[in-house]
């Protein structure tokens, strides 16, 4: 292996600003927020602007035609300030999904002890394939890719349907260099997580009325909308209405099963009591235990946390999914199926 | 153990602390135990006690003779807290990964047929797997008396292997990671003690249950909308050497068409006049594939057909797991070298290498001597050790304490004197 000759360079940090090391690279470590009202530091805080308007406008992060290594490394921890102080959840998601795409775009180009690099950042146990029985040009192991595939929902994702020898999975570099950009755009999501917020001089809190004007004109407040008050038992997912005929005729559910039904009805917004009365066709049910587990997916109990139906892919795991139809080929869990059905009708 | 009788609570109660006062030594302590939360089921009143956080294996032991469980839990999970009531404010930080194969959820080669079942309804009777509906009155509830018979046993000893092996081929653990056991009823466990796994979440472990059940596996592997056309290209590149899941179906279809007879295939599913050919060119197809590397595809038989082998061959290959407990990242599993309440067996550890040889039937054999009267309802015959018994009819006999003890647990029999 050549990692020996692939040390990072600056350019390297000024196209990946999210790695460790890439403060080292940065003229003046030691800003302080206060100082970005600067004039000198104009234009850096206008790729910083640009970068996150990017990202609402583009999803993902456009190159500038005078790249400057120094502009590059200092407006993203800018970008990232910009980002909190919008203080919107879906933009700063937006955001860190733009700039993992945009790096990962530049990481199909590189060579592949760059990526090994840049993997070792992330702490994966990354490395290249030296067998040429076995295609692909890395193995993984099988660890950090299950870590980074929770959102790659399509079949060939699965960890099934590669080939997985001795704890490690044989992937190619485009493969490799996707789920690099889940596991960026996480660590960005994380570094968004600012639990307290800093007073924001002027400027930023000026600059980051005007990102969250844009993202209200682009992309529209639909995102956000809930479900409308009415249930409509006509836009339930097969795999809802098989147990919903299931508990009304009181035969039999598994646990999962129970749990998919009480958290989709709840999420749509049925009232526990409704749904308990639902579970009193059962020869076992027992009225405090009923309600108490039911309150408790609510979020009305307990922990206060409110449950969200188990995904599609769970529900196959589970044998809960029934009749899927060609709508749940267009949503990853039973509530989308809802939303989209409502919607269309 | 439900609704026993006082007299055969009380034996198996007094039997129970016996074992745990004197055999304490064959309890497994598990690793981090500070760490996990343990539990007990009091059969009598079923309730369960939980939330236990044990601090030394004196501890554990007073734990157990004060309150002698039926059954004996602790959590794959390690919590900051293993105390704390509520399971948000446990403070989980990482789990083991469990694998559970039960016969209950197999179909095995006896059918069940030793399983008494009962409408709880109407009391309608029946042996074997309890129907779908009551006969006569259509209720859906039933009380099923299982019985731990060797088939079925057996039938879950071959999903264990199966999982073994991807285990250690596939997922690269070592014997030292894996730690194999009999359940000491109808099943095996799987814990396997690593770093690398021990933070992965539900959707992780998930994965991996889906990988080794073989679930939505593409035969295509990666196409999610392939055509007849990439399924032939697979099927051509279909080798024996190939790794994976695609080199254990081309292993698997090689040993199917090797010893394959004409109903085999009509039974996954192929028309007549396909089975004539394969079987007519069954020699050739063996000794092209094994010489030229590439699966031999012959005029007449479609891909679709070689399609519906493979995917024979992928079910036949995966292990059947229980989904839910592998998936579940607080589970509470039965304690190494504790009895179990429904056959006063133990639940013993053994090594993988060791599977083939272990028998469960005589190596988990908790009580070794004495001998007690116990009059039997109904029982198949069954073997412990090396002594086959029954079968009982409504009569009365004198048996080894472990015999005697497996039907009074199994609620096939009152004791009549205490035999010790």
């Amino acid at each position: 292996m050549q990692t020996v000759f692939s040390k990072l360079a600056k350019n390297d940090y000024a196209k990946y600003p999210f790695l460790k090391d890439a403060t080292k690279y940065v003229k003046t470590p030691n800003l302080k927020i206060e100082d970005l009202e600067d004039p000198s530091l104009e234009k850096i805080l206008n790729r910083a602007e640009q970068r996150v308007k990017d990202a609402i406008l583009y999803n993902t992060i456009n190159k500038t035609p005078h790249f400057d290594e120094d502009i590059e490394l200092m407006s993203f921890p800018i970008a990232i300030i910009l980002a909190v102080a919008t203080k919107n959840a879906y933009i700063q998601k937006r955001y860190a999904l733009a700039e993992a795409k945009r790096a990962t775009e530049d990481l199909k180009k590189e060579p592949k002890e760059k990526i090994l690099k840049i993997a070792q950042n992330f702490e994966w146990k990354l490395d290249t394939t030296t067998s040429e029985k076995i295609p692909g040009e890395f193995s993984l192991k099988f660890t950090d890719y299950l870590r980074n595939i929770t959102h790659l929902q399509t079949k060939e994702w699965k960890l099934v349907n590669h080939i997985l020898l001795n704890g490690n999975i044989h992937l190619t570099k485009d493969e490799t260099a996707r789920l690099l950009q889940e596991e960026i755009r996480k660590h960005i999501e994380k570094r968004l997580e600012i639990k307290e917020l800093p007073n924001f001089p002027p400027k930023i809190i000026e600059t980051a009325e005007k990102i969250k004007k844009l993202a209200a004109e682009k992309i529209g407040k639909a995102e956000m909308e809930g479900f409308p008050e009415i249930i409509s038992q006509s836009a339930f997912p097969p795999c809802i209405n098989a147990l919903y005929e299931a508990i009304s005729k009181g035969r039999h559910l598994s646990h999962v099963g129970r749990f998919t039904l009480t958290s989709f009805l709840v999420n749509i917004g049925m009232s526990p009591d409704k749904v308990i009365e639902l579970f009193k066709n059962f020869s076992d049910y027992n009225d405090r235990m009923t309600r108490y587990q039911v309150e408790h997916i609510a979020g009305e109990r307990g922990s206060r946390t409110h449950y969200k139906p188990p995904k599609c892919t769970t529900l196959q795991t589970h044998g809960v999914c029934t009749n899927s139809d060609k709508r749940c080929k267009k949503i990853r869990n039973p509530l989308g199926y809802y939303k989209n059905k409502l919607e269309s009708s | 153990m439900s609704k026993m009788p006082n007299l055969a609570e009380d034996f198996v109660k007094k039997m129970f602390l016996k074992y745990y006062s004197e055999c304490f030594d064959q309890v497994c302590i598990p690793n981090l135990f500070k760490k996990r939360e343990f539990g007990g089921l009091l059969s009598k009143e079923r309730i369960m006690i939980r939330h236990r956080k044990i601090e030394t294996a004196a501890e554990l032991q007073e734990f157990l003779c004060s309150i002698i469980p039926s059954d004996v839990y602790f959590s794959s999970a390690y919590y900051e807290q293993p105390d704390a009531p509520e399971m948000n404010s446990k403070g989980w930080f990482g789990a083991d990964l469990i694998f559970d194969v039960d016969a209950d959820h197999l179909s095995t080669p006896c059918d069940k047929i030793h399983d008494d079942w009962i409408c709880s309804k109407c009391g309608f009777a029946g042996k074997g797997i309890s129907p779908e509906k009551c006969p006569v009155c259509n209720s859906e509830k039933f009380d099923v008396k299982t019985w731990p018979c060797e088939l079925c046993v057996n039938a879950a000893k071959e999903e264990i292997i199966k999982l073994l092996e991807m285990l250690k081929s596939d997922f690269g653990f070592s014997d030292k990671e894996v730690h194999v056991f009999f359940s000491g009823h109808r099943g095996y466990h799987i814990h396997v003690e690593d770093d690398s796994i021990r933070t992965l979440d539900s959707v992780a472990r998930k994965e991996i249950v889906d990988y080794v059940c073989g679930l939505g596996l593409t035969v295509a592997f990666g196409r999610s909308r392939y055509n007849d056309s990439d399924a032939l290209n697979l099927l051509r590149t279909l080798r024996l050497s190939n790794y994976g899941w695609r080199g254990r179906i081309a292993q698997g279809v090689y040993n199917f068409i090797s010893n394959a007879a004409r109903e085999d295939y009509q039974n996954i599913g192929l028309k007549k006049n396909f089975v004539e050919a394969i079987l007519a060119n069954r020699n050739m197809i063996l000794k092209n594939w094994r010489e030229k590397g590439t699966l031999p595809l012959i005029k007449g038989v479609g891909v679709k057909n070689w399609s519906k082998i493979a995917e024979h061959c992928a079910r036949v290959q995966s292990a059947n797991v229980d989904t839910v407990v592998t998936t579940d990242i607080h589970r509470l599993i039965r304690l190494a070298g504790t009895l179990h309440g429904k056959t006063a067996l133990k639940k013993m550890e053994f090594q993988p290498s060791e599977i083939e040889d272990f028998d469960p039937f005589k190596d988990a054999i908790a009580f070794k001597d004495g001998s007690t009267s116990v009059l039997v309802h109904s029982a198949p015959e069954f073997r412990l050790g090396d002594i086959t018994f029954g079968p009982y009819k409504s009569e009365k006999v004198e048996l080894p304490t472990a015999a005697a003890l497996l039907l009074v647990c199994k609620n096939r029999a009152e004791v009549v004197s205490d035999g010790i």
